[in-house]
């Protein structure tokens, strides 16, 4: 199978851009990755659009702003893990020896639905009866504390240290940080999760240049490896599920970790989809940081933190670099490149040489969650 | 026991359809509410809502059955946001039943508690745009 390389990454900083239409937040994105990658914009032989809802021909509208049109684009919705379905599929494609290099897109514009929370699939049953993302989280945490301990300043402590991460991240949404006071004090939503415990509405783009891993060396001297790219789905239960294990992380993480002959013990940085606190805590137990229950107390031990052993979200995660929900795989996959790199400024990661991201979502009755796609990246 | 599925949750009828079947929600000899849930025939699989195929075997063989009354709250959140239509504050929850299924559902919210004794009855549980109330099934909390 050939190996895939990164050679370009452009994001725009995530915020709230209600005069912008989807094309113009997302070929910024494109042309900073074409300019990253120093590649003649021909030589772009397909791109993969994820969005989830921007609507139809998302990738068309983008690429028709500058003038790169007439070569397969294909629009992918997949919730949360659009864009890190997008990053698979270009991946597969360069593997399959289709194509040798592809562009990659994640794009979404939230500010148009005016704010609140995410507008879910209304034909679900549980979303018709009242359930929204909040809620969801929420009962993963409120049943994590009642069998683990964890406390309501432990959950707190992820938005202080992803608020800290973000606050040295130019594209980052939230960029002061908060003390455990200002988030425990903050309005409450969906108890016991509090505003600043909630990743943040908002829009976003960002781009990814792929290519066969035996001609990188045209573009750029020092091009990450894609060493895993993983997608899996839910599996649909209808009765019990343990809501303090995310299954579907589970087995992607074990998936992914066997593709790229890497364990736990070899990331040195991790994006994971903290779209609320309690499920970064959940994650670092999937992906095998720390063990089952222990979570909290890895969080407090500053493991996660910049300088730490496993530094998770230096980006500042979705908490503080906010979570336009299609545009989120790839822009973590710009942050880890750009950590692999050694191009990540105040939040560098220092000597990183192995880091994954992590995009799961999809909030519907019967599943642990619809998607979820894991990427693991070498330099 | 005779079922009577009068008391439905389109009821009352111009409210916004809810994705369950119309038999969903039905009063019991007693006049106590019952939640009616689906048995796969060829697999005895068992599923709320009911649906018409079966997510174990794709049978499409499926029976209605009355759930149990009685269950145990596995997780639950009070929610402060949220679309416009439900009233707020409102509690969500997971309520284990014996038959191993779980059930999603607006709770009563007094006094709500992992592991606590939960019992269905019928409540308000917000209002749609032209202010017709929307029913539907709730759990409230019991003793055990
Ligand atoms: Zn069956």
């Amino acid at each position: 199978m050939r190996g895939v390389s990164v050679v370009g990454v452009g994001m725009i900083p995530f915020g709230k851009y209600t005069e912008k239409t989807l094309a113009d937040l997302g070929w910024p994105a494109v042309k900073a990755a074409i300019a990253d990658a120093g590649i003649e914009p021909r030589r772009i032989e397909a791109a993969y659009c994820g969005t989830a809802l921007g609507g139809m021909m998302a990738g068309q509208r983008i690429l028709g702003r500058i003038g790169l049109t007439g070569i397969p684009v294909a629009n992918i919705e997949n919730a949360c893990s659009s864009s890190s379905t997008a990053l698979r599929q270009g991946v597969m494609a360069i593997r399959s020896g289709e194509y040798d290099v592809v562009l990659v897109i994640g794009v979404e514009k939230l500010t148009k639905f005016g704010g609140g929370t995410l507008p879910l699939e209304e034909e679900d049953w549980e979303v018709s009866q009242g359930l929204v993302m909040p809620a969801l989280y929420a009962m993963r945490a409120r049943r994590y504390m009642h069998e683990f301990g964890l406390t309501s300043a432990q959950l707190a402590k992820v938005s202080v240290k992803n608020r800290s991460h973000g606050a040295l991240n130019p594209d980052a949404q939230m960029r002061t940080p908060v003390s455990s006071e200002e988030v425990l004090a903050s309005r409450l939503i969906a108890d016991p999760f509090t505003l600043l415990q909630c990743c943040p509405t908002g829009d976003g783009a960002a781009a990814i240049i792929l290519c066969a891993a035996s001609i990188a060396k045209e573009f750029r001297s020092e091009a990450i490896r894609i060493r895993a790219s993983d997608l899996t789905s839910g599996k649909y239960v209808s009765g019990f599920r343990d809501m303090t294990v995310p299954e579907i992380t589970v087995r992607g993480a074990r998936e992914a970790y066997e593709e790229a002959g890497l364990g736990p013990e070899d990331v040195d940085v991790a994006e994971v989809h903290d779209a609320f606190t309690i499920a970064e805590l959940l994650y670092y137990e999937a992906f095998g940081f720390c063990a089952h229950g222990d979570a909290g107390a890895f969080l407090e031990s500053g493991a996660t933190s910049l300088g730490g052993s496993i530094v998770v979200n230096p980006s500042g995660g979705l908490l503080a670099k906010g979570h336009p929900i299609g545009a989120t795989g790839a822009a973590q996959a710009v942050e880890i490149v750009r950590q692999l790199r050694g191009e990540a400024g105040a939040r560098q990661v220092e000597g990183a040489r192995v880091g994954l991201t992590h995009a799961t979502g999809g909030g519907i009755s019967g599943f642990d969650h619809g998607a979820c796609s894991i990427h693991i990246f070498s330099r | 026991m005779a079922i009577d599925t009068s008391l439905t949750l389109q009821a009352p009828p111009e409210s916004t359809p809810i994705l369950l079947p119309g038999d969903a929600l039905a009063k019991g000899d007693r006049g106590e509410p019952l939640l009616i849930g689906g048995r796969c025939t060829s697999c005895g699989e068992r599923m709320f809502p009911r649906h018409p195929v079966c997510p174990s075997c794709m049978g499409e063989d499926i029976v209605s059955e009355t759930m149990p009354r009685r269950g145990t709250l596995y997780s639950y959140s009070v929610v402060h946001v949220g679309p416009k239509k439900w009233n707020k504050p409102f509690a969500l929850g997971y309520v284990d039943l014996a038959n191993s299924l779980r059930v999603f559902s607006h709770l009563l919210l007094a006094d709500l508690e992992i592991g606590s004794a939960m019992e269905l009855d019928v409540a308000e549980v917000g209002r749609e745009s032209d202010g017709t109330p929307i029913v539907s099934f709730v759990f409230k909390r019991v003793e055990a």
